[in-house]
């Protein structure tokens, strides 16, 4: 009953490696490449909400200094990091698309297992 | 001097900069932009000489980026140990441009090598800010670029066998990415600290509050680097990316990226984790199998390859592992065994890549079966290619054999002698799949059929150069084993 308390109580972490689980199944098993890309970008996402959650504090306020002193301030800096990170998952996701555009052109499909037989006959 | 203070700085930006201005230049000026990716590189290197001398004389110390103190920082540590890495990216890139620059004219259209330049020196800056950097979280953003980057002077060459060896390599790299994040996510989530000194001290603490939280991250760094090292079982990518991308391209990536991932494994090891958590739980214990699989597999998948660059992509598989046995041998000798393996490896597998690209060029050949009586008809490539296959079975003199001999020292000392015989029987095996070929390029009775071209003067010097290196790394290691051996005095 512990577990299931603690699992409750932080159930955004929970979320979050369901989601990075998703992700990470699909990118490996799945032939589309599209779906692999998206898979990727469910994976990244997964692991920027952990962060995110992480910073996060109960009834906190945002990190903005204001009147109040005493106010409890939620953590700016995962906040900061998750911004570089999703600027560099934009421009992985970029390489990679542009990559399957080539690799569509050259095969004629965006499907793994169909590229896997067209070089097994070459 | 308040310049030598920023050199570590001043090391990742010079790439940059040549990064920007050489796709620039290269629209006017073909050969000036050639020459200023030489430059820039040339002065990374002299800058990381007189870093390290720097670091010999006043000890190591910190750089804080934009005078932000760490925790919130981002901090570069030069210290002899990085300071070696550092010096052996870049020397070494400087040296595989050489080859490059004229081999590239023969592999690629010519409207995209200047972005070829522009990718060389990104993968550069990236790598030589990963030796340095000090912060979790800077790795992170480093090591995608180096992926990145990595995956598009593969790419580059736009035949469909780049497109999909690159697009498995860029896939099994962000699951590898992915993971590092998370681990990072969760160490953060425990001590709030991302920089490596303060992260080292807290998770002391952390290892007994939190164990399930530090031990998952510390599996996930293996995974991803084990990933991106291309660690035995997860190099599947590898073979096909090495072998299938322009010669400079493999040489960079056989001989240096992967190398850049098992060092940063070394550094989170011991720079990141706390003794204490090293001594709890077997983590170097499995890094060292998985190693010793990794020697033997590697050199056996080798044995059955057909195609020249194939073979050298999968002796990568087996030579990398001795790095990593290095760390999972976590013994003082062994360490120095395993990172003299990273120049030695880097040196000659960036030799042998060269070589190959060599014989392609003059000839067009890929299949070993077809280099019977090569030996006869260009004799430098073959002999730099016979220094090399000597550089990797580990023979006297040249640089394979010291750190296979400090590797079996290590293992000796801690009684696994169970390792030394890994070690000897690879050797045998890396002995079984370069010597026919060395053996038949010049002692076959077969006349080698095909037409063979000129070599270029600059990719025979390059080869020359590398030869030198080899024999140098072999005969006169004292002073860079003691420089190591000093320099992993501290993590004991």
């Amino acid at each position: 009953m512990e577990i299931l308390g603690g699992l409750i109580h932080n159930y955004y972490y929970f979320v979050a490696i369901i989601l990075f689980v998703i992700g990470t199944h699909t990118m490996l098993t799945h032939a589309n490449m599209i779906k692999k890309v998206i898979a990727m970008n469910i994976m990244d996402t997964s692991v920027f909400l952990l962060f995110v959650a992480i910073g996060y504090v109960q009834g906190g306020r945002p990190p903005i200094i204001g009147s109040d002193p005493e106010a409890l301030y939620i953590n700016p800096l995962p906040g900061a990091l998750i911004l570089t990170g999703i600027v560099v998952a934009v421009s992985v996701t970029a390489y990679a698309l542009s990559l399957i555009v080539k690799i569509h052109r050259a095969y004629g499909t965006v499907d793994y297992d169909e590229i896997c037989e067209l070089r097994g006959d070459e | 001097m308040v310049l030598a203070d920023q050199l570590p700085v001043l090391i990742v930006i010079t790439p940059l900069i040549g990064a920007f201005l050489a796709p620039l230049i290269y629209r006017r000026h073909e050969k000036a932009s050639g020459y200023l990716v030489l430059l820039s590189l040339l002065l990374s290197v002299v800058m990381a000489v007189f870093l390290l001398i720097k670091v010999r004389r006043d000890g190591p110390y910190f750089y804080q980026m934009g005078n932000w103190p760490p925790p919130w920082g981002i901090e570069y540590v030069a210290d002899p140990l990085r300071v070696f890495m550092l010096l052996v990216v870049v020397a070494i890139s400087l040296w595989i441009f050489l080859f490059a620059i004229e081999d590239l004219q023969h592999e690629l259209r010519r409207t995209v090598i200047g972005w070829y330049y522009a990718l060389y020196l990104l993968l550069v800056a990236s790598m030589a800010a990963i030796t340095m950097t000090n912060d979790l979280f800077n790795l992170f953003v480093f090591m995608e670029i180096c992926a990145i980057t990595s995956c598009a002077i593969i790419t580059v060459k736009e035949d469909r066998e780049c497109l999909e060896a690159g697009f498995k390599y860029l896939i099994l790299s962000a699951m590898g990415t992915g993971c590092f994040l998370l681990g990072v996510a969760l160490l953060y989530m425990v001590t709030g600290q991302l920089n490596f000194g303060f992260l080292q001290q807290e998770l002391t603490a952390a290892v007994i509050n939190y164990p399930l939280n530090v031990f998952t991250a510390a599996a996930l760094f293996i995974v991803a680097f084990g990933t991106k090292a291309a660690l035995f079982p997860l190099h599947v990518w590898l073979p096909d990316a090495h072998a299938s991308a322009p010669s400079p391209s493999s040489a960079m990536l056989s001989g240096l990226v992967i190398k850049i991932y098992a060092f940063s494994l070394f550094v989170i090891f011991y720079r990141v984790f706390p003794r204490s958590l090293l001594d709890s739980l077997p983590l170097s214990e499995i890094v060292l199998w998985l190693a010793a699989f990794g020697v033997m597999f590697g050199s056996v998948y080798a044995m059955l390859q057909t195609d020249l660059k194939k073979m050298l992509a999968y002796s990568s598989i087996g030579q990398i592992a001795f790095i990593f046995m290095g760390i999972g041998l976590d013994q003082r000798l062994a360490l120095v065994g395993g990172l003299y393996h990273i120049a030695v490896h880097a040196i000659t597998k960036a030799m042998l890549f060269m070589a190959a690209g060599a014989i392609i060029y003059a000839t067009g050949v890929r299949r070993i079966s077809d280099m019977n009586g090569i030996g006869r008809v260009m004799p430098l490539v073959l002999v730099a290619f016979t220094v090399g296959s000597a550089s990797m079975i580990g023979i006297p003199g040249t640089g394979g054999l010291i750190s296979k001999w400090y590797l079996a020292l290590g293992a000796l000392e801690i009684g696994r002698s169970l390792f030394v015989l890994v070690i000897l029987l690879s050797s045998l095996l890396n002995a079984i799949y370069y010597m026919p070929i060395v053996i038949n390029a010049f002692m076959s009775q077969d006349d080698f059929a095909c037409q063979v071209k000129e070599v270029p003067k600059v990719l025979q010097s390059a080869l020359v150069i590398g030869m030198i290196f080899v024999v140098i790394t072999g005969i006169f290691s004292r002073p860079l084993t003691l420089l190591l051996e000093e320099a992993v005095t501290v993590f004991f």
